[in-house]
């Protein structure tokens, strides 16, 4: 006689039809999307100007920048991994395509140069945390203490500018109406997105995140991978000092202070868990957007900007205990 | 015998699933008791009920013949039933004696701890379970033996009179579970009463005075040890009879597939040598530490071996990771599944096709949605994985199915040779020979099977022949009637 089956499993607890079908994340994402949406309704009402394309324009144009390394961070923090070096390496990248230009090269070998220097600090950025077995924390702070040093050096503690006109296509031109930056950032969150959800390659970073050891049982590599993810995510950071250097045609270290923390809010307020092994690029562009709103929002209404920070920080909080707490009643019995 | 916890008509559900219906039981000072049932029966709803993790829907609980109210784990240890869980609670960069006190610590008038009184406390708790440690070791140099005896000595500290034990032995050797009884029957003797629940029923039968056999939520019944056969307890649990749990051996043993030279490793095994014929299943059998899951590890490039050969299929070759070995058909389906197996906040249908993405990819490395739906489905089916679909999360399924999923796993790579270490640790008695029952049917695909196990029934029932291995050597090859618990033993500690 056959063994008989089992007792069923007792599958997923009590929570709604709507957080079954789209999952922890997802539920995440639609809360996002609703506070968004209240928050236009609101500021549209007491001050029209706020969605007029003028507006619309401002608000995204001045975080293309922090939703171009958004990418980026999140593969690297879905791996359980984390990089705050990426505001050195965009004000590095905006000051030395910069002095590339000044110094005559053609614009096109100056980005290239920039960007090949930038992916070149995540591959020593990911080779001291594998080879010495630093947490991606220190390696990373250690090279964006450094990169702050460096930036200050290489420009002199002051402002590059005086560039070539055509370099300011990246970060003034539009096309139909649309900043050329934003179309950059539009086609890399395409392509990006796609990818993480659908190209082998990059589904490793939900594995090694899930589970570092088993991945490797499983026959992934994790250490190519690891390299793989700190250099895309250094590559966009540089990208996103090219689209900043362009913007205001002029480079100097005030660029993008504080940005990997502007960054890593975005990507945690967008569903990616710190602890690895979820998170998307549809969440972390709302987070994006989110932040964006938030400080035009501010801008707009007149209230003492100090007050920013405070919001973004609770925000950040909150958005954290929402996420344990679906997850907590996914997984309860 | 006195009772001195009963649990009275207790009723749980999560969501739509009831998982305790009318269950009562009765613990008496002095006892064992033991709760057994297929995993997913509602045993540790029941126990996480009685120790204030969980609320019930329903019921009532006496202590002492008073009526308690259900409460919060601290107010259960207050009234003295303690929790030890199946997984270790414990800080391992921290004391023994801290763990054990934790927020607990006897002060000085500043507020600073007092470490010698900390240790005297903690040496009086080692006294009363005789055992000699000293309180200021780390537990992360503990054998998970000796940390399961922190931890009841945690809960002795809480001053329990009842302690609930969640599937104890699961992670200790032959000889600290030993260890474990000679404590349980010391601290049942002077009247502690431990609530005992297991999977293995020669365990249970071993240390328990009564057992209570839970299945799908019911109370099937209690009886006393002495009065019942283990063949009794398992036609309760599973509410049938199984014959076999172990499928029949083979009767056609073809050519050599793989085998192994001259394989060392110091200091964790030498000179390592055994060949893998086709149709059959070979055990490796000896105490933990013997060297077995090295060797295991060697073999699929996870650690570097330092001198001997492989051979697969003919050919010479050495992988240097995982991921060479999974490519030539080489794959190792590792224990602790929770740990180094499964990913566990990832769906069933993620897991399974995780070792083998390649197969499910588009030219340009895009992944084949439907390919792998199909797939994952097929074996969900044909490995019998209970979950309403393959979108669930690993997390939430039993050990049993956990398990079967992580078999799926590696069937899904498509092996050629398949070394599985543990495979029905913490499984189900069902799920344990559904899960013999298929690996046999691989060995008779044609695929090398190679077991790892630590349970010698399973060893001996399950496979045609068995390496035992002592301290990093082979010490020797049972065949046949030479295959016998006493001979396996013998090999195996002399």
């Amino acid at each position: 006689m056959q063994p008989n089956k089992v007792a069923a499993s007792r599958p997923v607890s009590p929570s709604s039809n709507l957080s079954r079908r789209i999952g922890v994340g997802g539920m995440q994402q639609v809360a996002l999307i609703l506070i968004c949406v209240i928050m236009a309704i609101g500021m549209q009402l007491t001050h029209p100007r706020f969605l007029s394309s003028a507006n619309r324009e401002v608000m995204l144009v001045n975080y293309v920048p922090e939703a171009i390394m958004a990418l980026g961070m999140t593969i690297v923090m879905i791996t359980g991994g984390i990089d705050i070096s990426i505001a050195g390496v965009l004000q590095f990248s905006a000051i030395l395509v910069g002095l590339l230009l000044n110094a005559g090269w053609p614009i096109y070998l100056a980005i290239l140069g920039a960007l090949c220097v930038s992916a070149l600090i995540g591959l020593i950025n990911a080779s001291a945390m594998i080879v010495f077995k630093v947490h991606p924390f220190i390696v990373t702070m250690a090279t964006l203490l450094t990169l702050r040093g460096v930036d200050l050096v290489i420009s002199k503690g002051g402002t590059v500018s005086g560039f070539p006109k055509a370099f300011n296509y990246i970060g003034q031109a539009s096309i139909l109406g649309i900043r050329v930056s934003l179309i950059l950032f539009l086609i890399l969150a395409v392509i990006i997105g796609f990818a993480l959800k659908n190209h082998r390659y990059l589904q490793n970073a939900y594995f090694i995140g899930g589970n570092r050891r088993a991945a490797r049982m499983s026959g992934i590599r994790v250490e190519r991978f690891l390299v793989f993810a700190f250099m895309l995510n250094s590559l966009l950071a540089g990208i996103a000092g090219i689209v900043i250097c362009s913007q205001l045609n002029a480079a100097s270290v005030s660029f993008g202070q504080n940005a990997e923390l502007r960054v890593i809010t975005a990507v945690a307020i967008g569903g990616t868990s710190f602890s690895g092994g979820s998170g998307t690029i549809f969440g972390s562009v709302l987070g994006v957007i989110f932040l964006a709103m938030i400080a035009n929002a501010f801008n707009m209404s007149g209230i003492n900007t100090y007050w920013y920070d405070v919001v973004v920080g609770v925000m950040l909080l909150l958005a954290v205990f929402i996420g344990e707490y679906l997850k907590r009643r996914e997984i309860s019995r | 015998m006195e009772s001195i916890l009963r649990a009275e008509g207790i009723y749980k559900s999560f969501g739509a699933n009831l998982v305790l219906e009318d269950v009562s039981i009765n613990v008496e000072a002095g006892q064992v008791h033991a709760v057994v049932g297929e995993n997913g029966a509602g045993k540790s709803t029941l126990m996480n009920i009685i120790g204030g993790i969980y609320r019930p829907d329903k019921g009532h609980l006496y202590l002492d013949g008073q009526p308690i109210p259900f409460a919060d784990p601290q107010e259960a240890q207050k009234k003295g039933i303690s929790l030890v869980h199946q997984e270790f609670s414990l800080a391992p960069n921290m004391s023994v004696a801290q763990n054990i006190f934790i927020g607990r610590e006897r002060q000085n008038r500043l507020g600073f701890i007092d470490w010698k009184g900390l240790y005297a406390d903690t040496r009086t708790l080692f006294e009363r379970l005789g055992v000699n440690l000293n309180p200021a070791t780390l537990v992360s140099q503990l054998s998970l033996g000796m940390q399961q005896i922190v931890e009841i000595a945690k809960a002795l500290s809480y001053n329990a009179k009842i302690i609930i034990m969640d599937e104890p032995t699961s992670a200790l050797s032959e000889n600290e579970v030993d260890r474990l009884y000679v404590i349980v029957r010391d601290l049942t003797a002077k009247g502690f009463a431990i609530v005992f629940i297991s999977h293995k029923l020669d365990e249970v039968f071993t240390i328990a005075d009564q057992i209570s056999v839970l299945r799908d939520g019911r109370l099937v019944g209690t009886t006393r040890t002495a009065e019942t056969t283990s063949s009794d307890i398992i036609n309760m649990m599973v509410g049938r009879h199984i014959e076999d749990m172990y499928p029949p051996k083979s009767t056609t043993v073809g050519e050599t597939i793989f085998s192994v030279e001259g394989f060392s490793q110091t200091p964790h095994f030498h000179d390592i040598n055994f060949s893998l014929r086709k149709g059959e299943i070979l055990g490796f059998a000896g105490l933990m530490g013997a060297g077995r899951t090295e060797v295991a590890r060697a073999i699929v490039g996870a650690d570097k071996a330092e001198t001997g050969r492989l051979v697969l299929k003919g050919q010479t070759f050495r992988p240097r990771s995982p991921r060479e070995a999974i490519e030539h058909g080489l794959c190792y389906l590792t224990e602790d599944r929770k740990v180094l197996g499964l990913f566990l906040q990832m769906t069933i249908r993620d897991n399974i096709v995780s070792a083998a993405l390649g197969r499910f990819v588009s030219a340009l490395g895009f992944l084949k949605g439907g390919a792998i739906r199909e797939e994952s489905r097929r074996y969900m089916d044909m490995l019998e994985i209970h979950a309403p679909n393959d979108t669930l999360t690993a997390i939430n399924l039993s050990g049993g199915n956990q398990q079967k999923a992580l078999l799926a796993k590696w069937l899904c790579a498509k092996p050629q040779v398949l070394i599985v270490d543990e495979p029905t640790r913490g499984v189900d008695v069902g799920a344990k020979a559904k899960i013999h029952q298929d690996l046999r049917r691989l060995a008779e695909e044609g695929i090398g099977v190679i077991v790892i196990s630590s349970e010698l029934p399973e060893v001996i029932g399950l496979c045609d022949r068995i390496a035992v291995f002592r301290e990093g050597s082979l010490t020797a090859m049972l065949e046949g009637q030479q295959a016998t618990q006493r001979e396996v033993m013998k090999y195996a500690t002399q």
